[in-house]
């Protein structure tokens, strides 16, 4: 057995920290857009802070135990930064975060290396770690100690705030936010989830800045604590928000300019028993709140704000443009390879189910006790079948991962591009909860990356471009994505200057792309259609943002091997919009088995529009090409046999059938001999051998040993539709690469 | 006595060992009437070939698909491969089932399964006896010492999974 060979335990551990640490770093890139939409509005959310300050944490602590020193050396400087940002000590700036966003990309690029791909990214780590060092010294004092003063609290209690507790109660004072002082009385036996409880129904409406034990409780078993938080809420609100037994709410009053210094007797005190009992209290409440901030990463969140980024969540689907890029995937980490090896089984057992069938048709109409067999079995193979469709769609779950998986990072190159070109882009997404393969999010990120880049050099205008001609000053590219029917569309959508025919027709004909006669043949589909060509790209100066000698050709390229079609539309002056068409799923699929010969082939129902008999009678040829009467309209006919060159046998029926396809809004007619039926079936792709081959989108094993071949038809379509310029053009520059 | 001359030939075969060095296990096997033989480190699997999946537009190597345990393997035809002259499938045709790394398995179809061989790095010469430019894919001669006047072809598979 050649399977799962004999790997290291080592190997193992390593893989996890690698997925582990990827994992973190995603989060990261996260954390921060999230750090950098709220900069913009001129908010900084402490929470998100930690977080990122948690997350490196735990990288660090990852990286040292796996002996990744440089990815380790880069943590422990960004920890230091962040942890000066948690505290105050450093300003959160637009600066500050591109360092945070150029971490995160090092820190992609070191995990490339340590998965054994790319180069060490040496001397960008020392430059940011430089760059971090600077930071670090230039760090001021947190300011506006004074205000804290201003209110009536407890210098008892302001004497255990730690540094950074302090320092979000001058932060809060100073946004203007009230101050509460909240006295809750738990029993001991549920404190920690009363506790949470609470917590949980003060967050919205504010920030938990401490919360002590008071050391007095009405018996041994109640503990009391004294939580102060800062809201911008007003009092009545809060007491009707955090609601509980023993709870009571005050507001911590400003002192009037003229009050004493000393702090005043205030009405909510305690009795002074417990006032004194606070000190000694303090010293393991310090060391507790100290953790529980900074030091945890495996505290819960439970940030109700949250709550509307979870996929499926109801009634959030419109929402779209609030949707936050913050997706909390609660999902289980599942190795790919094991759901391979789970799907390889699922298939087998499919294979048996088909024999079970075929074995109980065989067996009946024979004796009676034979009958009885048949019927029996028969039975049980309507109770397989019911719990292999639930395994099947189990699995097929597991499989399936929200887009905004890949949309995040498109989010952080969108920002890096816009930050370092004179460009503003608003990247506005709507539907990164939609669902698909885990195998095709992987391979969507880079196509659609490069569609984005595209959109931004060369479709958004300089903002005074864009004044020029009344448009927004900053420009939006939105990124849609949304299930349709076993498809998922995503279209990459901006409001840039649109594509000038007449100047891809142009600069097509100059590049000797098409000759001047073939341009004027060209309807304006095709036209927008010669951004895909190999080769083709519309700026004089390949510039370091998309034009870098591979173009579109390789998005289409990457789409088309995922099962998808990509589509393009653009109005001048108003915009462009690129659509990708994909499959959900690239592991079971509905097929119509057709014969070609003597071999059975499997076409995807999913591209079927529907299958009728070939009335050769309607058959006309236009231009060298087949052409069929379906109801009054024409249809292109493309005949298998021919195509494939599969050898004709002998029928009984002479008559041929033809099944209609349709990828995106193309339609085909594909000639075959024979429908034999529909089957569930599970495509594996067809080895590295064999991936030149276009047309076939893989295999499937039928259940009696034989292999069908499954018709890849996006491809199929789009090699019989292509104009015959541009196929040859194709095959001229695939002949000159070899 | 079948036990007795196992035990003899095992004996034997420690002594061979010990003499030899290191010893590499080579899968002796027949095209078109010659001996060829590849480590057997590198087979996984030997078969009957099952009913093969030809693809249209596949290089003239590929025969086709078949499938093993719900594994979709890539068959190539080595007598193609090698330009020798084709035969049809008989009762002694075999696949070997070869890793071709990124847990892809490649079958390779052949005449007749012959042995195991045991050789030294003394009874294997370099392809560079033959004379002259040999393809990439001989990796050299064996002459087992003990059964005069066989000879193995030795193969070196990557080129051969590499570029079908």
């Amino acid at each position: 057995m050649v399977e799962g060979g004999g790997r290291e335990g080592g190997d193992k551990a390593r893989d996890e920290f690698l997925s582990e640490a990827q994992e973190l770093v995603d989060g990261l890139g996260r954390d921060l857009l999230q750090l950098d939409e709220g900069l913009k509005r001129g908010r900084v959310d402490a929470e998100l802070i930690n977080d990122v300050f948690r997350a490196v944490h735990t990288l660090k602590g990852l990286s040292g135990l796996f002996g990744a020193t440089r990815m380790a050396g880069l943590s422990h400087e960004l920890e230091d930064v962040l942890d000066d940002l948690r505290l105050g000590r450093v300003e959160l700036s637009p600066g500050v975060l591109d360092m945070l966003f150029q971490a995160v990309t090092l820190y992609g690029r070191i995990l490339a290396v340590e998965s054994g791909e790319g180069e060490e990214p040496a001397p960008e780590v020392e430059q940011l770690l430089v760059a971090l060092g600077e930071l670090s010294q230039r760090r001021a004092g947190g300011g506006g100690a004074g205000v804290v003063a201003q209110y009536e609290l407890d210098p008892g209690l302001l004497g255990v705030l730690t540094e950074y507790e302090e320092h979000r109660l001058r932060a809060n004072i100073q946004q203007g936010q009230s101050l509460y002082r909240i006295r809750v009385r738990f029993s001991l036996s549920t404190i920690d989830s009363a506790l949470d409880d609470l917590k949980a129904k003060a967050r919205p409406h504010g920030e938990i800045i401490t919360y002590l034990p008071t050391g007095s409780g009405a018996d041994i078993d109640t503990v009391e604590l004294e939580i102060l938080m800062a809201s911008r809420a007003g009092l009545e609100l809060l007491r009707s928000a955090i609601t509980g037994p023993n709870i009571g709410i005050e507001q911590v009053r400003r002192r009037s300019p003229a009050a004493p210094s000393f702090p005043p007797p205030i009405q909510t005190s305690p009795p002074p028993a417990v006032r004194e009992s606070l000190a000694p209290a303090s010293v393991t409440s310090r060391e507790t709140s100290s953790v529980r901030v900074g030091r945890d990463p495996a505290e819960p969140k439970q940030t109700p704000s949250l709550v509307p980024a979870l996929p499926k969540a109801p009634g959030q689907a419109g929402a779209g443009r609030e949707l936050s890029l913050r997706s909390v995937s609660q999902t289980v980490r599942v190795d790919i390879r094991k759901l391979d090896r789970l799907m390889t089984v699922v298939g087998e057992l499919a294979i048996v189910k088909t024999a079970i069938a075929n074995l109980a048709e065989r067996a009946r109409g024979r004796v009676v006790e034979a009958r009885e067999l048949a019927v029996e079995l028969a039975r049980l193979n309507r109770t397989f079948e019911r719990h292999l469709a639930q395994m099947q769609s189990g699995i097929l779950e597991v499989r399936m991962v929200p887009l905004g998986q890949a949309f995040d990072k498109l989010a952080r190159v969108v920002r890096q591009i816009s930050r370092e070109h004179a460009k503003e882009v608003n990247l506005v997404i709507t539907g990164a909860e939609t669902e698909i393969d885990k195998l095709i999010v992987e391979e969507l990120s880079d196509p659609l990356m490069h569609m984005i880049r595209n959109a931004i050099d060369h479709g958004i205008e300089t903002r005074d471009e864009r004044l020029r001609v009344a448009k927004p000053p900053v420009g939006t590219i939105a990124l849609n994505a949304f299930q349709k029917g076993n498809h998922v569309v995503i279209e990459v959508e901006d409001d840039g200057r649109g594509m000038d025919p007449e100047a891809l027709l142009a600069i097509a004909v100059q590049r000797g792309v098409v000759t001047q006669e073939e341009a004027r043949e060209l309807g304006p589909r095709e036209v927008l259609a010669l951004v895909f060509m190999p080769g083709f790209t519309t700026k004089e100066i390949a510039t370091d943002l998309s034009g870098r000698g591979v173009g579109l050709d390789v998005v289409k390229t990457n789409i088309s091997r995922l099962g998808g079609v990509v589509d393009i539309t653009s109005d001048l002056g108003i915009g462009t919009k690129m659509t990708i068409t994909l499959p959900i799923t690239l592991a079971i699929i509905h097929v119509l088995l057709v014969e070609i010969g003597a071999r059975l082939f499997a076409i995807p129902l999913a591209n079927v529009d529907e299958a009728i008999a070939l009335d050769e009678t309607q058959v006309r040829t236009v231009e060298g090409r087949e052409v069929l009467t379906v109801r009054g309209a024409s249809l292109p006919i493309c005949r298998l046999g021919r195509l494939f060159g599969v050898p004709a046998v002998e029928r009984e029926r002479a008559r041929e059938f033809v099944v209609i396809a349709q990828v995106g809004n193309r339609r085909l007619g594909f000639g075959v001999d024979e429908l034999v039926g529909q089957q569930d079936i599970v495509i594996k792709p067809l080895g590295k051998s064999l991936a030149k081959v276009r047309g076939f989108a893989g295999a499937t094993e039928l259940g009696d040993q034989r292999v069908a071949l499954v018709i890849d038809v996006a491809a199929l379509i789009e090699e019989v539709l292509a104009p015959a310029e541009t196929r040859y053009l194709a095959t001229a520059v695939e002949g000159g690469r070899a | 006595m079948a036990a007795l001359v196992k035990a003899r030939s095992e004996k034997r075969a420690v002594r061979r060992a010990g003499d030899g060095g290191r010893r590499v296990e080579y899968l002796a096997f027949v095209l078109a009437g010659e001996t060829y033989a590849v480590q057997l480190a590198h087979v996984a699997e030997i078969r009957r070939p099952p009913p093969i999946t030809e693809v249209p537009r596949a290089p003239a190597t590929v025969l086709g698909v078949i499938s093993v345990r719900g594994r979709l393997v890539t068959v190539l035809d080595l007598r193609r491969r090698f330009s020798l002259p084709e035969a049809p499938i008989d009762r002694k045709t075999r696949v070997l089932l070869a890793d071709a790394g990124g847990g892809e398995l490649i079958g390779l179809l052949v005449d007749e399964v012959q042995q195991v061989w045991r050789l030294s790095a003394e009874e294997i010469e370099p392809s560079s006896v033959l004379g002259g430019e040999q393809a990439a894919h001989i990796a050299g001669i064996g002459r087992p010492a003990h059964a005069q006047g066989s000879i193995l072809i030795l193969l070196d598979l990557r080129p051969i999974l590499e570029s079908p």
